[in-house]
């Protein structure tokens, strides 16, 4: 046999093994070989005025639009916002929403009775208003009647009763309906099967909805601005149950364009929105990380976030981007929860030795740039109720020293363990320090685990963790929301074990109460409480760090969920 | 002989079977019996038993596990991957094959561009022997070779981006001008492979005697080069794109992360450590499928430039 | 990453029975070869005797602003970190973390399990060589390093209980944190390491199988076991190093990766994972370059010297193709 006769053979195993690998390709890729990366663009069109996306995507699609997106002189030449976010965890269904990357989108695209503003405090949306009767325990609701969905359909209060009762439904399984829905009259019954309806929901009309619940809790409303209230499409859902949250028909200030996990989700605006419709003609969100700041220096990205590893490059003296910085406060409690109820932790005397013994102004300084907020309490200060007379453990070496000789455990140290979820993110760099200043100011040693996350979590839950450092972002703008959800005995996110009967006490008085200002004196209390006891030492309440061109108009981060992206603006006036 | 190798290339694909079906086998029971719980994650801070017997159910993973493998297999047999639990409406198919295009297609540029760099370093090493110039040239690939991505990424993403303001880094499709700074990082440490056996196999060629021959009958140098030894020295590189392939996924992970592009690499990080069963399962077959054709293909290529080592590779099968 | 093998020749068959320092003259007449030796010795050396070479507790931070990121001085000769950490002094025991992960899984996956498995599956053949082979190509065809993850991934659990039975009652001590993470990577590496040396060795018993001395010596009834000491593994032991040497690049990375991703060693321990991560970010090398500098070209160095070693070897195991 020749070479040449080999040569050939060779060539065409080479070939045949090319061809294989296209073969597979074409096959996997299904059918629809021109359809642009399989984009969760479904063949049918859930809207009718869904004109625009339509011509963009004879035009020739993505590429076209891509080329529109990275290209050109400066990118603030166009009315375009190009943002990053993260790649949801969940669909757009907003019953199933439980993560916050998922909910800000769901947030922009759907809408709901109220709705929080750039302060958080609750507004109308859909509701033009509403009456409080019977002791705060009857809700009526008087719709606006100009308000339809994105494909036109008209709201009307059936809609809201419908997507009350979906988000109770034992077969759609919320994993957040207890939490935000479960006072209404019915609807914990219907989630455990036993009964089909929601009686707490009525409809009077066709524009009124009256909610009735169990007690009379004062944070309703601000539990209804979470996506577990918003306004589904019973129709659309109905004929695609499966893959309508692909082309979520909402009545948000947005409509999804485009969404390809890992990749990007693109924002057209909805031009009927009732409440004044979105400045901006899309929003690009790049899911793809890589390095953000590098990109916003590079002029390709109009909002980027710095993770704290690479603050030292933005924010240090010769940063030329120190100046498009922009700190925005998070509405997020980090902290080191302590069980108290295993040794040493069991007694109150060494867990203030532990918070009296870290410096964390020293920490925030170094490692944060002064960029995150040293926790004086549990409430965040942006947070509706935040009071600035409580006060936390204060660094304070011989205190801690003296405290700890106090205690029961002065001489007789078990081993101690911080946990926390470690993998991909940033190095433990605090919790060193945290060691280190114990180390040297009580003389203790405290070893570091790293876990991985779901792992934490069941540990978390079972209440096996001695010490953990976790954090706690709000769902809703209310102190309930950390001091109860946290510290209540018997809530299941209080981890450390922590039982007072004078904070719950507290707690429940305050959960009823209709007059704000007494409400939040209460949780004052508990909270002050709950410091000196030191369940949980208080570290810090994040900061979120972005940078921002100075073209963006009207940006704000509110540091939790709230529809944002109609305000904004980009001035392409060139300067 | 031909037949002995056509038989040795059926015998190999049939042979492939197996092996994908016991990846297949080792890998769903590594993840279902694993400690890694998708439920778990689903849920979160919101985990309830209840709920979680509930996910458990919807997805099956409540059965024994036999029983979901076979289910799995049936539904495969049927074109259906399973679905992701990270997106919860999304097939694996939706969810991996844009993701297999964009990798598919770098690796076929990083490819590309590891020869176009490779072939005339070694070319150039071997015509310059026994000057300084060949250590020098192969010492500086093996040398760029040794960067770690990880590094080199950085180091290119500040020199090329914000140093000389040549490219952008957002990533807009494969066919996006864009694309060149991470495929150019990608391909670099597969350069010095390359060059080397370039090198080596224009050296052997040089020794044959149809070049003499060619030499001797006062054909021009660079005719002989290019028409007769640089032509026959790249007939063994072929064994290259198999050799390099696990070379370029390895590379394809931080690529893709340190570039913010959305390719099977990372997705395949973001699957495993969700974890994502299923879209998991359906990389990683779709990776072993590839690694074995690839195997084959550089097996092959061996017995082609060795018949002896073919013998003795047919015989072992 | 790793250095590609020039498998082109590793499978040749042509065999000269080695004198035993053959190989050790040869390489020391080769200068490239030196410079990958010494470069690899010293880094050897600094990971073993870290403790001594270094200047400060790697761990120790200085929370002070002027400490943060401070370019190299006479204190501290690297300069520092994000935290005021003596970087010098992390990369030493970087180094020690990379030694110690190199060294085990070639000691146990390469040496024992690889050599071993690779000498049966050659010398005895028949069904134990079809099992061996099966099973490494089926290893050897999943993507390993997403594997590798899954698993450090899914064993990074509570491991206190563990960690404090070993520091109590065994001799490890304080160690034993540090190493139980450790040894989660160093196992989930090892059911991908061995193949590679299992099978260059099982391709070059084949071929001693048939040389005359072998046969000859198996005719006169010389025992399996000696057989194997005396004349096979002489002879597998050359092709075994150069095998060995190309492999080690991308053993060393593979640790990095997953300390880079968080998925590898205790926070506690120093890894160039976890520095470059702490200093691959464009912004931070564009501010302050010295620190991923510093820990990148060690790094670098201990890669490109192992694949100028591996080089070097081949040339002298196998100079048919590679005379210079």
């Amino acid at each position: 046999m020749s070479n040449r006769t080999l040569g050939i053979m060779m060539g065409a195993v080479a070939l045949l093994i090319v061809a294989v690998a296209v073969v597979f390709v074409l096959v996997l890729s299904g059918g629809d070989g021109d359809d642009d990366s399989g984009t969760a663009q479904p063949a049918r069109e859930a809207s009718e005025r869904d004109d625009d996306t339509d011509s963009a995507r004879e035009t020739g699609g993505d590429d076209d639009d891509r080329d529109r997106a990275v290209s050109g002189s400066g990118i603030c030449s166009e009315n375009r916002l190009v943002t990053f976010g993260d790649d949801p965890a969940t669909v757009f269904d907003p019953i199933q929403v439980g993560d916050a990357s998922t909910a800000e989108y769901t947030a922009e695209i759907f809408g709901g009775l109220v709705t929080l503003d750039l302060d958080l405090n609750v507004v109308p949306d859909i509701a033009e208003r509403w009456e409080i009767t019977d002791n705060g325990r009857v809700y009526t609701f008087f719709l606006r009647d100009d308000v339809v969905f994105h494909n036109g359909r008209r709201v009307t209060a059936d809609d809201f009763k419908y997507s009350i009762e979906r988000a109770a439904d034992p077969a759609n399984f919320s994993p957040t309906v207890l939490d935000y829905l479960g006072d209404i009259v019915g609807v914990r019954d219907k989630f455990n099967g036993r009964t089909d309806e929601v009686s707490g929901v009525q409809v009077i009309d066709e524009y009124t909805l009256r909610i009735e619940l169990d007690r009379p809790i004062s944070y309703f409303l601000q539990q209804l601005t979470y996506t577990i209230a918003y306004v589904v499409d019973q129709e659309q859902i109905e004929q695609d149950p499966d893959g309508w949250t692909r082309q979520p028909n909402g009545t948000g200030p947005f409509r999804l364009k485009i969404f390809r996990p890992l990749e990007e989700i693109v924002l057209i605006p909805n031009d009927r929105y009732h409440l004044g419709p979105p400045r901006l003609d899309e929003v690009v969100f790049t899911l793809a990380g890589g390095s953000l700041s590098t990109r916003f220096q590079n002029d390709e990205i109009h909002i980027a976030i710095v993770p704290a590893v690479e603050l030292a490059g933005v924010l240090s003296g010769e940063s030329e981007l120190a100046e498009f910085y922009r700190p925005a406060p998070q509405l997020a409690f980090f902290y080191l929860g302590m069980n108290v109820n295993e040794p040493p932790f069991d007694d109150p005397l060494v867990r203030q030795a532990f918070a009296l013994a870290i410096d964390r102004e020293a920490i925030n300084e170094v490692l944060f740039f002064d960029a995150a907020i040293v926790a004086d309490g549990i409430v965040p200060p942006t947070l509706p109720g935040y009071s600035e007379a409580i006060t936390s453990y204060r660094y304070d070496p011989d205190r801690a020293a003296e405290l700890l000789a106090q205690s029961r455990y002065a001489n007789d140290m078990p081993r101690i363990i911080l946990t926390f979820s470690g993998g991909g993110g940033d190095p433990p760099d605090n919790l060193q320090a945290y060691q280190q200043q114990w180390r040297e100011a009580l003389g203790v040693e405290v070893e570091i685990e790293a876990i991985e996350w779901s792992a934490y979590l069941r540990e978390l839950r079972r209440g096996e963790l001695q010490m953990y450092s976790t954090g706690w972002i709000a769902d809703y703008p209310d102190p309930e929301n950390f001091v109860g959800k946290l510290f209540a005995s018997e809530s299941r996110l209080n981890h450390s074990g922590y039982a007072n009967d004078r904070v719950d006490a507290l707690l429940d008085e305050a959960a009823t109460l209709q007059d704000q200002e007494a409400r939040y004196r209460l949780y004052h209390e508990a909270e002050q409480i709950i410091i000196d006891d030191a369940p949980i030492i208080p570290t810090f309440w994040t900061v979120g760090h972005y940078l921002v061109r100075e073209c963006v108009q009207n940006w704000v981060d509110p540091g939790t969920i709230v529809p944002k992206y109609r305000y904004i603006e980009i001035d392409t006036s060139g300067e | 002989m031909s037949q002995g190798l056509a038989g040795y290339i059926i015998r190999r694909l049939l042979w492939t079977v197996p092996v994908i079906v016991a990846i297949s086998i080792l890998v769903f029971l590594l993840l279902r019996l694993g400690p890694l719980d998708p439920v778990e994650s689903i849920l979160g801070q919101r985990y309830t038993e209840e709920g979680a017997d509930r996910l458990r159910e919807k997805y099956g993973y409540d059965r024994p596990v036999h029983i979901q493998y076979l289910k799995y297999v049936q539904n495969l047999f049927q074109g259906d991957l399973g679905v992701s639990t990270r997106h919860q409406n999304f097939t694996v198919a939706e969810v991996v094959i844009p993701k297999i295009r964009v990798s598919a297609g770098m690796g076929v540029m990083a490819m590309v561009l590891v020869f176009g760099l490779g072939v005339p370093a070694g070319v150039f090493a071997a015509l310059r022997r026994g000057t300084f110039l060949d250590p020098l040239t192969i010492g500086f690939w093996l040398l760029i070779d040794s960067v770690p991505v990880l590094i080199s990424a950085i180091w290119a993403q500040w020199l090329f981006a914000l140093q000389f303001g040549w490219v952008d880094l957002t990533y807009g499709g494969v066919f996006h001008p864009n694309i060149i700074l991470p495929v150019f990082v990608m391909s670099l440490p597969g350069v010095a492979g390359v060059a080397r056996l370039m090198r080596a196999s224009v050296i052997q060629v040089s020794t044959e005697d149809y070049v003499r021959t060619a030499r001797s009958k006062g054909l021009r140098e660079q005719t002989v080069v290019v028409s007769h030894v640089v032509r026959n020295a790249l007939l063994p590189m072929i064994t290259v794109i198999g050799l390099a392939l696990p070379g370029i996924f390895a590379g394809a992970l931080f690529t893709e992360l340190l570039f913010g592009i959305p390719g099977i690499a990372r997705e395949a990080l973001q699957a495993v450590l969700a974890p994502d069963f299923d879209v998991v399962l359906g990389l990683v077959l779709f990776g072993s499928i590839l690694f074995v054709f690839a195997n084959i293909l550089v097996d092959v290529a061996y017995g082609f430039i060795d018949p002896r080592i073919r013998l003795s590779a047919a015989r072992g099968s | 990453m790793q250095a590609q093998v020039p498998a082109l020749d590793f499978e040749e068959s042509g065999f000269r029975p080695a004198p035993r320092f053959r190989i050790l003259r040869e390489l020391g007449h080769k200068k490239i070869a030196m410079v990958g030796i010494v470069i690899i010795t010293i880094f050897y050396l600094f990971g073993i005797f870290s403790p001594w070479l270094a200047t400060h507790d790697p761990n120790q931070q200085q929370l002070v602003v002027e400490a943060r990121y401070a370019g190299p001085s006479s204190d501290h000769w690297f300069g520092t970190d994000r935290a005021g950490r003596d970087l010098y002094s992390r990369i030493v025991y970087a180094a020690r973390t990379t030694l110690l992960f190199t060294l085990v899984v070639i000691v146990t996956g390469s040496f024992l399990i690889g050599l071993s498995l690779g000498l049966i599956a050659g010398y005895r053949g028949g069904w134990i060589d079809t099992l061996i082979m099966r099973v490494g190509e089926v290893l050897s065809s999943i993507p390993t390093l997403f594997l590798i993850i899954a698993i450090s991934a899914a064993f990074r659990t509570r491991i206190s209980d563990f960690v404090f039975t070993l520091k109590e009652d065994t001799f490890l001590g304080d160690d034993a944190r540090a190493i139980v993470p450790f040894l989660i990577i160093v196992l989930a590496s090892l059911p991908f390491a061995w193949f590679g040396s299992a099978r260059i060795v099982r391709s070059q018993v084949l071929a001693i199988r048939e040389q005359e001395y072998v046969l000859a010596a198996e005719t006169i009834g010389v025992s399996t076991a000696r057989l194997l000491a005396r004349h096979i593994f002489p002879g597998v032991l050359p092709i075994f190093l150069v095998g060995l040497s190309a492999s080690m690049a991308g053993i060393a990375f593979l640790e990095v990766a997953l300390s880079y991703l968080g998925l590898g060693v205790d926070p506690a321990t120093q890894s160039f994972g976890t520095l470059i991560f702490e200093a691959g970010r464009v912004r931070t090398f564009q501010q302050f370059p010295h620190v991923l500098m510093f820990s990148g070209i060690p790094l670098s160095l201990f890669f490109f010297s192992w694949t100028l070693l591996g080089d070097a070897l081949v040339d002298v195991v196998e100079p048919r193709t590679y005379r210079r």
